[in-house]
């Protein structure tokens, strides 16, 4: 009896630190909101839009709410091949909103997906 | 495979392996289970059978636990395998893999005090299996 209270108690224990440093994922910076930043949204498992439109060789914001618990972020790549990423981020759990800060883009149409789930995802047309 | 080995009564070295091996795969289990998704969560029910598995007293796993722990070992390298065919780098990613990788040398340790060498334990399997009486048909439907 006492060696299987033992076996639940450390199990016990063991579960509840892979729980703690499970919910402690890092997370972009967050710069204060641009009024003209792109607005974007995640519940239950996509994205609010499948289009996002930015000014071309400008630096621009991307304000992301996370409405779900699920871990997820904004990822940009040069095409839907997702060879080349163009910008990153760390995933994140929400409820939360974060604000991305993208580094000028050429014209162009690049690709955007959320890399732990990479059906959501749509296109970012640069012009 | 050693008869005497399986029926030897578990160690406290022994315990402490188990426990170790049922916590690992429950914490990613866990963790796959937060990242939303029927993958993930498929995912998150294996640990969590394979971690039963790894301890529930029934004669029939208790016999096969050999099978059971090359099975959990197998499914997490598959989980590894998974992620190295499509990464993503953030923590909690590199925590599941490192508890992944900790299960799979955890399980061959066990694998090794409880049934001893895998390949003499998978080749007398493989010829009992072979070597089993053939049974008459009994004449019913």
């Amino acid at each position: 009896m006492k060696r299987f209270l033992s076996f639940v108690l450390i199990t016990i224990a063991t579960v509840g630190l892979a729980a703690c440093s499970a919910s402690s994922s890092g997370r972009a910076a967050e710069p204060s909101i641009d009024p003209g930043a792109l607005t974007i949204a995640a519940k239950d498992l996509a994205f609010s839009t499948s289009t996002l439109s930015a000014p071309a060789n400008k630096p621009f914001q991307i304000a992301f709410d996370n409405q779900e618990s699920a871990p997820h972020n904004v990822a940009i790549y040069r095409d839907s091949s997702a060879a080349e990423k163009v910008f990153g981020s760390d995933p994140f759990s929400g409820p939360a909103l974060v604000t991305y800060g993208v580094p000028a883009l050429a014209p162009g149409t690049y690709f955007f997906r959320c890399d732990v789930h990479p059906a959501m995802s749509g296109e970012l047309v640069v012009r | 495979m050693s008869e005497t080995r399986i029926d030897r009564p578990l160690s406290d070295v022994d315990i402490v392996l188990r426990v170790a091996i049922v916590g690992l795969a429950l914490g990613d289990a866990y963790i796959h289970s937060t990242l939303g998704g029927q993958l993930f969560t498929l995912n998150a029910i294996g640990y969590v059978v394979g971690a039963a598995a790894m301890v529930v007293p029934i004669a029939i796993a208790v016999r096969y636990r050999w099978l059971i722990r090359i099975g959990l070992a197998g499914y997490a390298a598959t989980t590894i395998a998974g992620w190295i065919i499509d990464p993503i780098f953030y923590s909690t990613a590199y925590l599941a893999k490192a508890i992944e990788v900790a299960l799979i040398v955890l399980v061959a340790i066990d694998f090794v005090r409880r049934d001893g060498n895998p390949i003499d334990v998978i080749s007398g399997a493989i010829r009992s299996l072979l070597t089993r009486p053939h049974r008459p048909a009994s004449g019913r439907a």
